[in-house]
């Protein structure tokens, strides 16, 4: 089989899966979770194979041609592709097994589980694209499945509000991205990446900087960097899983993986804008974090300030590193980013299906301040857990720990100022990842609910241990096979005295935030920086909240009273008075009109026809 | 499949034929039956067509040309059938739809069952009669035979206001009727043809074209009189209104296919028949499109309490794409125009539909007073929210390749106008999403929960299903495959209309 037709495979094995299960099996949960997760089984083993084993190719087909235009369905399957292919099938299926258990009793498990196959067709369309507009076309849909998912308990009505939140500000994203492509398109002349990426570098042409940006709106929205990060927090509504697939592991990284495929469109002024949104949102997003009470909403926060390290590490391009023999290393944005995704990947994914454990143990309870304790109760939780925190924190050797230096070292070599502010951050992501740990798994059990708490059974927590061990491991480089090494090879390292300070200041900022919070926080009911300083509480939580309250006042004050003018203009104006209006004059000029405006429609046809029959004895010369 | 006689024909008559058949008086029982296949044949016969267009022999464009004399030879006025690749697409449209709004018709529990019937059938077969026509005559006839069963229907089977909306409709549409009337027959007298044949009046006005200020008026005349039969702002407020009142298999037929006839007409005969006529109007129209059809009617798309209405401002808002189209004067612009006409035919056949099926379990319009009703109908649901997306340009269904064409199209004749059209799409998800949350979504409301009380809602049942499905399955089958009908479309385009295929040029693109 021709790698282009496996290919071809894996994007259409999860959507046959989830048109039969729509057809098919809808009120079947057990046949309907079971043909997804082989289906997820399937795309794995694909995706690893074309990952590892298979080449590197092109391959596309029309798909559709008018006047000029042709939009075509293909694949462009290099190392970057192929390291994300292989990132969310890996995930995917850790996903759909751990589903198996987590939504074990739910009522709607087949739309569930639908609802995760068509994700991964989205998904893996993404990232196989090879033009703009086909990646735009998948963007979508994985924006509609996160919807679907989002609003799987659409009942509540959090959930409903959330999925239809998520889904308009990612298209207010879209917005910008769409006209960024048709810019590319009018003014390269092509949306291939391929194409675009032979053709010579045009900084100088007129709008090289307006396409990158424009077409970073979309990234802005899909990976939630600011402002428009609002969905990303209450799209934890979604039942866990969903959050560790799609709203932490690889939908939000899409974005990050849309910049790395267009990196030959991008100029400097872009890359500055672009470095600058990622370095902001890290910050924001971290100290929201620190006053979050629901277990989901920390990581939910976390996941925003990683995606901000991605998107500024993306933005701070590519650099030449001087070696001691004269020659240089490639130090690239874009390896940077595409590693700590990777890594990111496994350890939140890992964090996310602990918290589902978590919340599956404690009979659906998210409120960190009423569990503690659960250290003892569940075991296995704890462990993989504590791994997934150590990674997220950067303890040495573990997988954050390599990735987060990889975009300090750049950082520094390139930025001093977003070197310091990401440092920050990194005090901060130790800080409340330690809170939370703490407070979920130690001190005394406070309600019943989590003295109750126990393991979920096999399907849960083995694909805890599977993403545990990758957070162990995934920050080694060398044991990445070869097939990655078009990404991972340009990854910064620094050198020297450089090497020296960013590994002095990572090892800090994990002792000063970790141990901060160690020592601050109590593991007890009530939140430590709450009671000690409100004021400062008070402001972080006013923080987290002035985006959402301006939009809520935009929406509410603005574009709702806009909508409710217009619409009061359009029935007393137009209609009242231009129909009234028309009527009245017809009426005055009597003749067949009249008939209308007394109501009898009938008459219309009668006059018409009158018309035909005097027309038809006229022409055929009768009259 | 080879037939006594021409498809196109056939496909008109065969309708007329059940429905003069119901007329003579026959028996409740047998009508049903007969009705079937007055639907089915036009359908069946449109897809047969279909497949065969490509091979099929052409002249000047059109498959299965035939004339029939009409004893009318002096005027210039024959019946000429034929479809090509512009008017393929919409014949297909209008088989899809009368199809699938007359199953509807047929397990409704209509009042005169008989009569609406018959009505519905005539109208089908006015459908299916506009876009196999190539004669203006009965282009124009054809429109008109499917026009006034609209209004009688909308008179006697109409929800409340019908009185009002009948009237409003008649006024509105008989205007825009009259001022296109005048319009082709200006043409046919200054042509000088003295024919009605589109094919003759192409040859003699690509030949002798007329004067460059005649053109600007004559497709300004056209433009608005067609402009109001598509709901161009400000002359719009029929349709909501109309749509709100109408039955359900009337306003699917009459918003899915019949309100196409307008652009259709523009695209067909205006477009290549006035060449130079275009270009004057493009950005006035564009304004009135941009700004009113898909800013304002938008925004008051977001404002609607009643689903009815709120599809109905929704259809509204994407004419505004379709004119948007038209403006940009480009081969893409109109080839996005059929698209888009596919695609929101069937979408908004099929929202009305659901609103229907929605009503009948809620008892009322009104969104706020329904909530929750996923849980008791979630097949409905489904349907409803896979309408919704694919009204609002989710790719996968047929509207997305008709927007996204549009799209790319404007952007050479405005970027402005490209940044205020896209920004509908926000728009749209908007009131979309909104009114799919406010049905099916959240915990019932007090109104609804004391209905359900007395009426326990079912879900979908199979008589609604299967016309739904008819409508779900084109639409996602246009939209995975779009080279269907865009390949015999990307043949018929209108390249004599001035702009040359919107080729990217890195010179021609900018003009911010």
């Amino acid at each position: 089989m021709a790698p282009s037709h496996l290919a071809f495979l894996v994007l259409a094995v999860p959507a046959a899966s989830a048109g039969f299960i729509a057809l098919f099996l809808r009120r079947r949960g057990g046949p309907a979770s079971a043909l997804s997760v082989l289906a997820a089984v399937a795309v794995a083993a694909g995706a690893g194979w074309l990952a590892l084993h298979g080449p590197r190719f092109e391959a596309s087909r029309e798909w559709l041609r008018l006047a000029g235009l042709t939009v075509s369905f293909g694949f462009n399957f290099d190392d970057l592709a192929a390291l994300m292919l292989a990132i969310v099938g890996l995930v995917g299926l850790c996903v759909h097994v751990f589903s198996l258990g987590y939504m074990r009793d739910d009522e709607a498990r087949a739309r569930y589980f639908g609802g995760l196959s068509i994700f991964m067709f989205s998904m893996i369309g993404v990232v196989l694209a090879d033009n703009l507009f086909m990646m735009f076309i998948f963007w979508e849909l994985v924006g509609f499945s996160s919807w679907l998912l989002i609003n799987h308990w659409y009942e509540r009505p959090a959930a409903a509000e959330a999925a239809k939140k998520a889904f308009i500000v990612n298209r207010v994203g879209d917005f910008g991205f769409l006209l960024g492509i048709i810019l590319c398109y009018h003014l390269r002349g092509t949306v291939n990446l391929s194409d675009l990426a032979a053709q010579a570098s045009s900084g100088t042409a007129p709008y090289s900087t307006a396409i990158p940006l424009l077409l970073f709106c979309g990234a802005i929205g899909k990976s939630a960097q600011l402002p428009l990060q609002v969905w990303l927090p209450d799209a934890m509504e979604g039942p866990s899983p969903v959050s560790a697939l799609i709203h932490a592991a690889t939908m939000v990284a899409a974005g990050i993986y849309m910049l790395c495929r267009i990196e030959v469109l991008m100029v400097n002024p872009a890359l500055t804008v672009i470095m600058w949104v990622g370095t902001a949102t890290a910050l924001y997003a971290a100290l929201c974090a620190i006053g979050q009470r629901d277990i989901k909403k920390v990581l939910a926060y976390s996941t925003l300030s990683q995606l901000g390290y991605m998107v500024a590490a993306f933005g701070m391009g590519t650099y030449f590193q001087p070696q001691a023999d004269g020659s240089y290393h490639t130090a690239s944005g874009v390896s940077a980013a595409m590693f700590h995704l990777t890594t990111h990947a496994c350890f939140k994914a890992l964090l996310f299906l602990g918290a589902g454990s978590v919340i599956y143990g404690c009979h659906h309870e998210q409120d960190i301040f009423r569990m503690g304790g659960l250290a003892g109760r569940m075991k296995l939780t704890f462990a993989t857990f504590t791994i997934g925190v150590a990674a997220i924190i950067g303890f040495p050797f573990l997988a954050g720990f390599f990735s987060k230096d990889a975009i300090l070292a750049l950082a520094f070599a390139s930025n001093r100022a977003v070197f310091a502010v990401l440092a920050l951050t990194a005090i901060l992501t130790a800080f409340y990842m330690v809170r939370l740990w703490k407070i979920v798994f130690f001190g005394a059990t406070r309600s019943e609910a989590a003295a109750r708490a126990h393991e979920g059974g096999g399907v849960l927590t083995g694909p805890l241990v599977v993403l545990a061990a990758l957070s162990l491991v995934a920050g080694w480089r060398r044991l990445y096979p070869a097939a990655f090494a078009g990404i991972l090879a340009n990854v910064p390292e620094a050198e020297g005295r450089a090497h020296g300070i960013v590994l002095g200041v990572s090892l800090a900022v994990l002792l000063i935030g970790a141990g901060a919070s160690w020592a601050f926080y109590a593991a007890s009911g009530t939140d430590e920086l709450e009671r000690r300083a409100p004021g400062l509480f008070r402001g972080l939580a006013a923080l987290q909240q002035c985006f959402d309250r301006f939009y809520a006042w935009y929406v509410a004050k603005v574009q709702q009273r806009a909508a409710m003018a217009l619409n009061f203009l359009d029935v007393i104006g137009l209609s009242g008075l231009v129909v009234r209006g028309t009527a009245g004059l017809a009426g005055l000029a009597g003749l067949g009109l009249r008939a209308l405006h007394v109501g009898r429609i009938n008459a219309y046809v009668y006059w018409f026809l009158a018309g035909v029959a005097v027309l038809w004895l006229f022409a055929a010369g009768i009259l | 499949m080879h037939l006594p006689c021409n498809p196109l024909l056939l496909a008109i008559a065969a309708p007329l034929a059940v429905a003069l058949a119901i007329a003579l008086g026959l028996p409740k029982r047998w009508s049903v039956r007969l009705a079937y296949a007055g639907f089915a044949a036009p359908l069946l016969l449109a897809l047969d067509v279909w497949w065969h267009f490509n091979a099929a022999p052409k002249a000047d464009g059109y498959a299965y040309l035939a004339r029939y004399s009409t004893g009318l030879d002096g005027l210039g006025i024959g019946l000429v059938l034929g479809v090509n690749g512009i008017a393929l697409p919409l014949f297909v449209l209008a088989g899809i739809v009368g199809f699938a709004a007359g199953l509807y018709a047929l397990q409704s529990a209509a009042e005169r069952l008989k009569l609406y019937l018959m009505l519905l059938l005539v109208m089908q077969a006015g459908l299916m009669g506009i876009f196999a026509s190539v004669d203006v005559f009965f282009l124009y006839f054809f429109h008109e035979l499917a026009l006034i069963p609209t209004f009688i229907m909308v008179g006697i089977w109409g929800g409340r206001d019908r009185n009002y909306a009948a009237m409003t409709m008649t006024i509105y549409l008989t205007v825009g009727a009259m001022l296109s009337l005048l319009g082709l027959i200006a043409l046919y007298v200054k042509s000088g043809a003295h024919s009605f044949d589109l094919i003759a009046l192409r040859s003699t006005l690509a030949a002798q074209p007329l004067g460059a200020v005649a053109q600007k008026h004559l497709f300004g005349l056209l433009l608005f009189g067609f402009g109001i039969l598509v709901s161009l702002w400000p002359l719009h407020s029929w349709a909501p209104l109309g749509y709100g009142a109408a039955p359900s298999s009337a306003a699917m037929l009459h918003a899915g296919v019949l309100k196409k006839f307008g652009l259709y007409a523009l695209i067909q005969v205006a477009l290549p028949l006035l060449p130079a006529g275009a270009a004057p109007w493009g950005h006035a129209l564009a304004v009135l499109a941009g700004f009113g059809n898909v800013l304002i009617i938008g925004l008051i798309t977001i404002a609607q309490r009643d689903l009815k209405q709120m599809v109905g401002y929704s259809s509204v808002m994407h004419m505004g794409y379709a004119f948007l189209g038209l403006a940009c004067g480009s081969a893409l612009g109109v080839g996005g125009v059929v698209l888009l006409m596919v695609g929101h035919g069937l979408s908004v056949s099929l929202l009305f539909l659901l609103a229907t099926s929605v009503h009948q379990r809620t008892r009322t319009f009104a969104m706020d007073e329904m909530g929750g009703l996923g849980r008791p109908a979630p097949v409905l649901a489904a349907f409803f929210v896979a309408a919704t997306f694919a009204s609002i340009g989710l790719p996968g269904f047929a509207n997305f390749w008709g927007e996204l064409t549009i799209f790319i199209a404007l952007w050479s004749f405005s970027p402005w106008f490209t940044v205020l059209a896209v920004s509908g799409v926000v728009i749209s998800a908007v009131y979309g999403l909104r009114a799919a949350a406010r049905v099916f979504f959240g915990p019932p409301s007090e109104a609804f929960v004391l209905v359900t009380a007395q009426h326990p809602p079912a879900d979908l049942s199979w008589g609604e299903r299967a016309p739904a499905l008819v409508l779900l399955a084109a639409l996602l089958f246009i939209g995975l495959w779009p080279r269907s009908i865009a390949r015999p479309l990307d043949g018929a385009l209108p390249t004599s209309a001035a702009v040359a295929a919107a080729a990217p040029a890195a010179d021609a693109a900018v003009r911010l």
